[in-house]
């Protein structure tokens, strides 16, 4: 099987600025496809390509098989959007939304009356169809789009930044479904800068200014992205220790490539980190800053991002 | 084009104008309401415009005369004075709008009929006071002139019929009485009818501003559907004002209805069509509402007010401005329903408008299908 999407030197360009620089990836089918990237890299501009909604300066797209230019038509049919701000009517009732989606893609009625209650059992939406949209929190809304959005049947559903602004239950419960449309065989095409979020990928590209600076599975970007280990320490003073060891990094005392403050923990990176180990307390005694615990972990995406992104 | 796709779109915006009720008022009762107040603010009638009197004969007949002027509701004496200098003072404080000054000979000149020696002062701030208060008492001098002699021309043995050199009988057609409101709110209903374009201009922005545009782009509903979808339910709106609007014509105003209102019925909804498109194409280049609502008072109603003849008429204006008024869907419609209201006249000498509305109609509508497919993305 064809793998859902293609693109071969994709290029899109505003005037001078260059929005997405010739990109070329390919997302296997029924898997989810994780799209990384800070705001105004070139996410939302690479999906309203694959969309058919921005037609590229250069390059192609091919999504299901077959070149997104030319068979725009075809295409919406068979691929789902679930646009950055939740794409639905707040004035309308729930019922209404699925009602308006449901007829704009041409479904029946008897369809679309049993699949109205998929999408309401799916969103656990059931009872409250006459709720106005407006009125149902972030997460409810969220997952309503969602169910919106699948109703009819897409192959390929590309998600833009879906979980922004949610709080962390719905967003556990939003890639729960995400699971479990993937499951029913549905590619999922998701822009996401949760780096938890891009854990549960399958599969990732990291774009960066237009460009993707990495591809591959979690795991595979996080061997290969990283030059060297992780290692976490717990100290007295977080902030001091920062400071401290950026400084004995730039007076050339001491090897590292990174030192990140991790919320009360300092993360820093280097090669070979464990024979620099007892430098690092050394040089953290001298300043006088007590040394609660130290230990090599494993990289976390965010940071093989953020050393990425320098 | 899919009638499914259509309805769907219909079904929603339907929907939408139910649900908000800010779009409810602005479609529906804001014609009413602007059509009554602007029937009265437009024909309100000048009455008890206050003057004062400088009267330098102190004679019989002087005060007779101003007896004459000020008995009625048009102008009311405020104060007698003496000098002109008081007249400046009551102008200055604005108390009085004009000033009656009567020469020391007007009553020996009136009966020696050599004329009526008298002027009157306007406050040139207020020209509209002022202007009716000079035809006021120019006509009341007049007919005092006239009774005033009466007597003493009998006297000289001559008839009263053989003063009157011209007996000039105006009668006017369809409008008997010149009843302002009666050829004003025919032509007003053309211009409070750009209310419900102006809901479809936002309506669309709205869209846009809230980025369901975007998730509708990607759906199968093409964009000739979407925006005939969006129209209809605004037609509808609008042709239950067409309905309303001559009812409260007739029984507020008592402006009479002398065509076929079929006739009246049918053209009016050809005339929908054609506003409903220019809100579209407003619609369609405007990106936020608030940018919609400004381009549609320009576009739609201050033409509306100036272009269309209904308060400057149209042979009166530069040969650029009367091209423009053809391309304004408000000019046409104005001259139907003003000629179906009072002169109840029908196709036969209708047509051409009707016809004007439909190439509108359909020309507004392919421009904005034009350009709206190249607006997206």
């Amino acid at each position: 099987m064809t793998p859902a999407i293609i693109t071969k030197d994709l290029t899109k360009k505003f005037g001078d600025f260059t929005a997405v620089n010739g990109i070329n990836f390919e997302a296997a089918r029924g898997e989810i496809f994780g799209f990384l990237g800070p705001n105004g890299s070139g996410k939302t501009t690479t999906i309203r390509m694959m969309l058919g909604l921005l037609p590229p300066t250069a390059g192609e797209i091919q999504a299901l098989g077959i070149s997104v230019k030319g068979n725009q038509a075809e295409l919406q049919q068979r691929v789902g959007y679930m646009s950055q701000r939740f794409s639905l009517y707040n004035d309308l009732t729930v019922q209404q939304n699925l009602q308006f989606y449901g007829a704009a893609y041409g479904l029946n009625k008897v369809d679309l009356k049993n699949r109205i209650q998929d999408a309401l059992a799916m969103a656990g939406l059931e009872g409250r169809e006459n709720a106005k949209t407006k009125d149902l929190s972030g997460g409810w809304r969220q997952r309503l789009a969602l169910s919106t959005a699948i109703l009819h049947r897409p192959e390929l559903i590309f998600l833009d930044e879906p979980t922004a602004g949610v709080d962390p239950i719905s967003r556990r419960a939003f890639w729960d479904l995400l699971y479990q449309l993937v499951a029913d065989g549905v590619t999922v095409f998701v822009t996401t800068h949760y780096m938890d979020e891009a854990e549960h990928c399958h599969d990732l590209a990291f774009i960066q200014r237009g460009n993707i600076i990495a591809r591959g599975s979690p795991a595979r970007i996080k061997e290969t992205m990283m030059d060297g280990q992780v290692l976490e320490i717990s100290t007295s003073d977080a902030i001091k220790t920062v400071k401290v060891l950026r400084a004995a990094q730039k007076a050339g005392k001491i090897p590292l490539k990174e030192v990140e403050l991790y919320g009360s923990l300092v993360h820093v990176v280097a090669p070979n980190i464990e024979k620099k180990i007892n430098d690092i307390q050394a040089i953290l005694k001298k300043a006088e800053i007590r040394t609660e615990q130290m230990a090599v972990i494993e990289a976390s995406l965010e940071d093989v991002f953020i050393a990425s992104m320098k | 084009m899919s009638f499914r796709h259509i309805l769907a779109i219909t079904r929603k915006e339907f929907n939408h104008i139910i649900r908000d009720r800010s779009t409810m008022i602005l479609v529906v009762f804001t014609p009413l309401a602007m059509l009554l107040l602007m029937a009265y603010a437009l024909t309100v009638e000048l009455q008890h415009i206050p003057i004062a009197v400088l009267d330098y004969d102190r004679s019989a007949t002087s005060r007779d005369f101003v007896q004459q002027i000020i008995s009625g509701n048009d102008l009311d004496l405020y104060q007698q004075v003496g000098s002109i200098a008081e007249i400046e003072d009551l102008l200055m404080h604005g108390d009085v709008k004009a000033a009656l000054v009567i020469d020391p000979n007007f009553s020996r000149d009136l009966l020696a009929m050599r004329g009526m020696p008298m002027q009157v002062i306007i406050d040139g701030t207020e020209p509209e006071s002022g202007g009716f208060a000079v035809e006021h008492i120019a006509a009341r001098a007049e007919k005092f002139a006239n009774e005033a002699l009466s007597n003493q021309i009998q006297m000289m043995g001559f008839s009263e019929e053989s003063l009157q050199p011209l007996d000039l009988r105006i009668r006017t057609w369809y409008n008997p009485g010149l009843k302002p409101r009666n050829d004003l709110i025919p032509g007003l209903i053309s211009m409070v009818l750009g209310f419900p374009a102006l809901s479809v201009a936002l309506a669309l922005a709205h869209e846009r501003e809230h980025g369901t545009m975007e998730q509708l782009m990607a759906t199968p509903v093409g964009r000739a559907e979407l925006l005939v979808g969006k129209m209809i339910p605004y037609i509808v709106a609008g042709m239950v004002n067409v309905v309303i609007l001559p009812l409260l014509a007739m029984a507020w105003f008592n402006v009479p209805f002398n065509g076929s209102f079929p006739l009246y019925f049918g053209l009016s909804a050809l005339f929908m069509f054609a506003i409903i498109s220019m809100g579209i194409i407003i619609g369609v280049f405007m990106k936020t509402q608030a940018a919609a609502m400004g381009v549609s008072f320009l576009m739609i109603f201050f033409p509306g007010f100036f272009l269309t003849g209904l308060f400057f008429p149209i042979v009166s204006m530069p040969e650029i401005m009367r091209l423009e008024s053809l391309g304004m869907p408000g000019t046409h419609y104005a001259i139907i329903t003003r000629g179906i209201f009072l002169p109840g006249i029908g196709l036969e000498i209708l047509w051409p408008y009707a016809v004007m509305l439909v190439l509108l109609g359909f020309s507004f509508t392919g421009i904005a299908a034009l350009f709206f497919r190249k607006k997206l993305g």
